[in-house]
């Protein structure tokens, strides 16, 4: 393709992340990678390109978490098709790091990890969300099986707090924490009870959670 | 107990229709029994021809129901108040809509220095500028109150030709110095600012105050400005400068009843000159402060008094325009309640056009970043009046069956993308950090405003036509050569 095209191109795959419309993401990766486009470049030119812009565009309150977390998701299944791809072909995908992340066990609070997880992703982190009502070890596994950078729990309720610790001494146990850096975050969380349990840091609102995750990381 | 009792005796409207009745019945008996004081030859004749009763050698009139509700048949029941060159800027003053505008002082609080001073020229000209550029601010009272750098024979010219050269808002204008050129001076402008005599009557940008000095009396003054106004097609609105317990009772009825006489009076006097001119009721209605002798206007008793006057105009049938105001001296929480609450039941009860906007202390005081704050609450007040619509689309039951129950989020929706920013208000300025972000570091509200009043002052620029500028600048010239050499 002459590279005109390819600007065209990847323009039109960024806009479908920022329109937040899942099925024309879909439809014009599916065309490109038809057409033989790279899906490395499909991802960094196009999918990133369009998280990119949202997320400046949340930063600056262009747009809000509606259109964050929609892109978030567009961004989620065209990654899939992309990924695989890209692995098919023998190829590594660069990210400014992989983060765990999950509401802790005995809460069902998914909203304010959601959030964390969708500007992380606009600010370039690949999130792997777990969901809600996260135990110990399905943690510790996502951590090992994805090679993560970081880990970050949630949770809106004081009683689940304590797994938290639970889950950073399981690390210990297994060596993860010298490669792992451990973030937590929700409403009864504060810097006394990271320091207590040892975490590394505390993400008292998405945006400041981005901007811990950047320095734990040094990214 | 002593306090608030919360007993609920409030509605909408703090007197019924009965009690309109009533009210309007013991004001035809004070404009029957005592009448007015009138100083105006000119006044006496136009009474005269209503028919009223002269006594005194013209000196008392009096009224009869009749003639008092002649007068009341003949305004119209809404007009519209035209922007210049934009009709997104035409306001309704009727009972269907509610706009606000802002107020002058005596003094100005420089926001880039802090300092209290007497104002000038340039922040005439600023103040204009700020609220050219505020999306709730519909219309403008003159910036500040004079200018004092400039000679004060030919202040309200000067004031008048700086706020039409730099907005296409409506505005409005009270008797300022009484100067000899005054009224035909500040006519002239403002048909230069609509692009002629004949523009300005077909579609007034203004709407001019006409007052009873209280108890009771036509003067001379105001009577000049109503023959002004009404010769011109600047609609009009009717009032008393009443004050509760100094220059009115001291019951909150009796200042109702004494107000409303006052008006009538007042409305008689219009529709004679000029039968069927758009005339209003006005809110103006401060009580003495007992403790100290304030004129005051944040007084609950004021925005009551006020919602008065505007059941008695919705009972006449007549539109409605009032102040608002607050008493306290600088930006605080007490300028913020004393505002609210007066603004929102302003709004409630229909007040067509409420100035209040950047004013505090009476008449005392402006800021430009309280004006900023103001279109803040306004834009809360706007959200509260839009109340809850109800139709198919936005009772969302497809939408509610589709995500719950949990773990559905509605956050990823586009149901939600396409309905947040239309029934959500969004605001500029209030804080909404989480707490631990906002104890961490935050600007304050009273920062944000100032900083948002640099900001304006930085980019925005005259709406106004250049050759319109010039037209007024050349006036101006004349008018200060004819005042001044």
């Amino acid at each position: 393709m002459a590279e005109s095209v390819d600007e065209k191109y990847f323009d039109e795959l960024a806009q479908t992340i920022i329109d937040g419309e899942e099925e024309d993401c879909l439809r014009v990766i599916n065309e490109g990678l038809a057409r033989g486009v790279d899906p490395l470049d499909a991802v960094e030119k196009g999918l990133a390109k369009g998280i990119n812009k949202i997320g400046d565009d949340f930063a600056e309150e262009i747009v809000f978490l509606p259109e964050l977390i929609m892109a978030a998701d567009v961004m989620k299944a065209g990654m899939k098709i992309l990924d695989e791809k890209i692995k098919a072909g023998g190829k590594e995908r660069k990210s400014l790091g992989k983060i765990v992340l999950g509401t802790i066990k005995g809460d069902i609070h998914d909203i304010g990890k959601s959030v964390v997880g969708a500007v992380l992703q606009a600010n370039g982190f690949d999130v792997i969300d777990l969901g809600i009502d996260v135990d110990e070890d399905t943690y510790i596994q996502a951590v090992i099986e994805n090679n993560a950078d970081c880990l970050g729990m949630s949770t809106l309720l004081t009683l689940p707090l304590m797994t938290m610790g639970e889950v950073i001494e399981k690390m210990n146990e297994k060596g993860l924490r010298r490669t792992v850096k451990v973030i937590v975050g929700g409403c009864p969380v504060t810097q006394e009870f990271a320091d207590e349990i040892g975490a590394d840091a505390v993400g008292f609102d998405a945006k400041d959670a981005v901007k811990k995750v950047k320095r734990l990381l040094d990214v | 107990m002593k306090g608030f009792t919360g007993k609920l005796v409030g509605s909408l409207y703090p007197i019924t229709e009965e009690e309109c009745k009533q009210i309007h019945h013991a004001a035809v008996r004070v404009l029957e029994e005592g009448g007015m004081r009138c100083d105006d030859e000119r006044a006496a004749k136009m009474f005269e021809k209503a028919g009223c009763k002269i006594e005194q050698d013209g000196k008392l009139i009096k009224f009869t129901e009749k003639i008092v509700m002649d007068a009341i048949g003949k305004c119209p029941g809404d007009f519209k108040l035209y922007g210049r060159n934009d009709p997104e800027l035409d306001i309704n003053i009727g009972w269907d809509e509610v706009h606000f505008a802002t107020v002058t002082g005596r003094y100005i609080q420089d926001f880039r220095t802090g300092e209290r001073r007497q104002a000038t020229r340039q922040d005439a000209i600023e103040g204009t500028l700020v609220a050219d550029a505020l999306e709730n601010v519909h219309g403008l009272y003159k910036s500040v109150m004079w200018i004092y750098d400039e000679p004060k024979i030919c202040n309200s010219q000067i004031l008048v030709a700086e706020q039409m050269k730099n907005t296409n808002k409506t505005s409005t204008w009270v008797y300022n110095t009484g100067a000899e050129h005054e009224v035909p001076d500040l006519i002239k402008i403002w048909q230069i600012a609509a692009g002629g005599a004949e523009v300005l009557k077909a579609k007034p940008h203004l709407i001019g105050h006409v007052i009873v000095n209280p108890p009771r009396v036509i003067d001379v003054n105001y009577t000049n400005w109503l023959i002004g106004f009404c010769d011109a097609g600047i609609p009009v609105t009717a009032y008393s400068a009443l004050m509760g317990g100094a220059t009115g009772p001291a019951t909150l009825a009796g200042m109702l009843v004494q107000i409303i006489a006052e008006t009538l009076a007042l409305v008689v006097q219009i529709q004679t000159y000029k039968p069927g001119h758009p005339t209003t009721f006005n809110s103006f209605n401060p009580a003495m402060d007992m403790r100290t002798g304030l004129w005051s206007f944040g007084n609950p008793e004021y925005g009551t008094v006020g919602g008065g006057i505007a059941a008695m105009a919705r009972h006449y049938g007549v539109p409605c325009t009032g102040f608002c105001i607050c008493d306290s001296c600088e930006t605080d929480q007490q300028t913020a309640y004393e505002k609210a609450f007066k603004l929102y039941s302003y709004a409630l009860n229909g007040i067509a056009l409420s100035w209040d906007i950047g004013g505090m202390a009476g008449f005392n005081f402006v800021t430009w970043p309280e004006m900023v704050l103001e279109n803040e609450v306004v834009s809360f007040i706007g959200q509260y009046l839009k109340g809850i619509r109800v139709d198919e689309e936005r009772m969302s039951v497809d939408e509610i069956l589709a995500v719950g129950p949990l773990p559905g989020s509605y956050l990823n929706r586009k149901h939600t993308k396409n309905w947040y920013r239309k029934e959500f208000l969004i605001p500029k300025l209030s804080n909404r950090d989480f707490f631990e972000s906002w104890e961490r570091g935050h600007t304050e509200l009273q920062e944000k405003a100032k900083e948002k009043t640099a900001k304006i002052l930085e980019t925005q620029k005259s709406p106004v036509a250049p050759e319109i500028q010039k037209e007024i600048d050349d006036y101006l010239d004349f008018v200060v050569k004819r005042d001044t050499e």
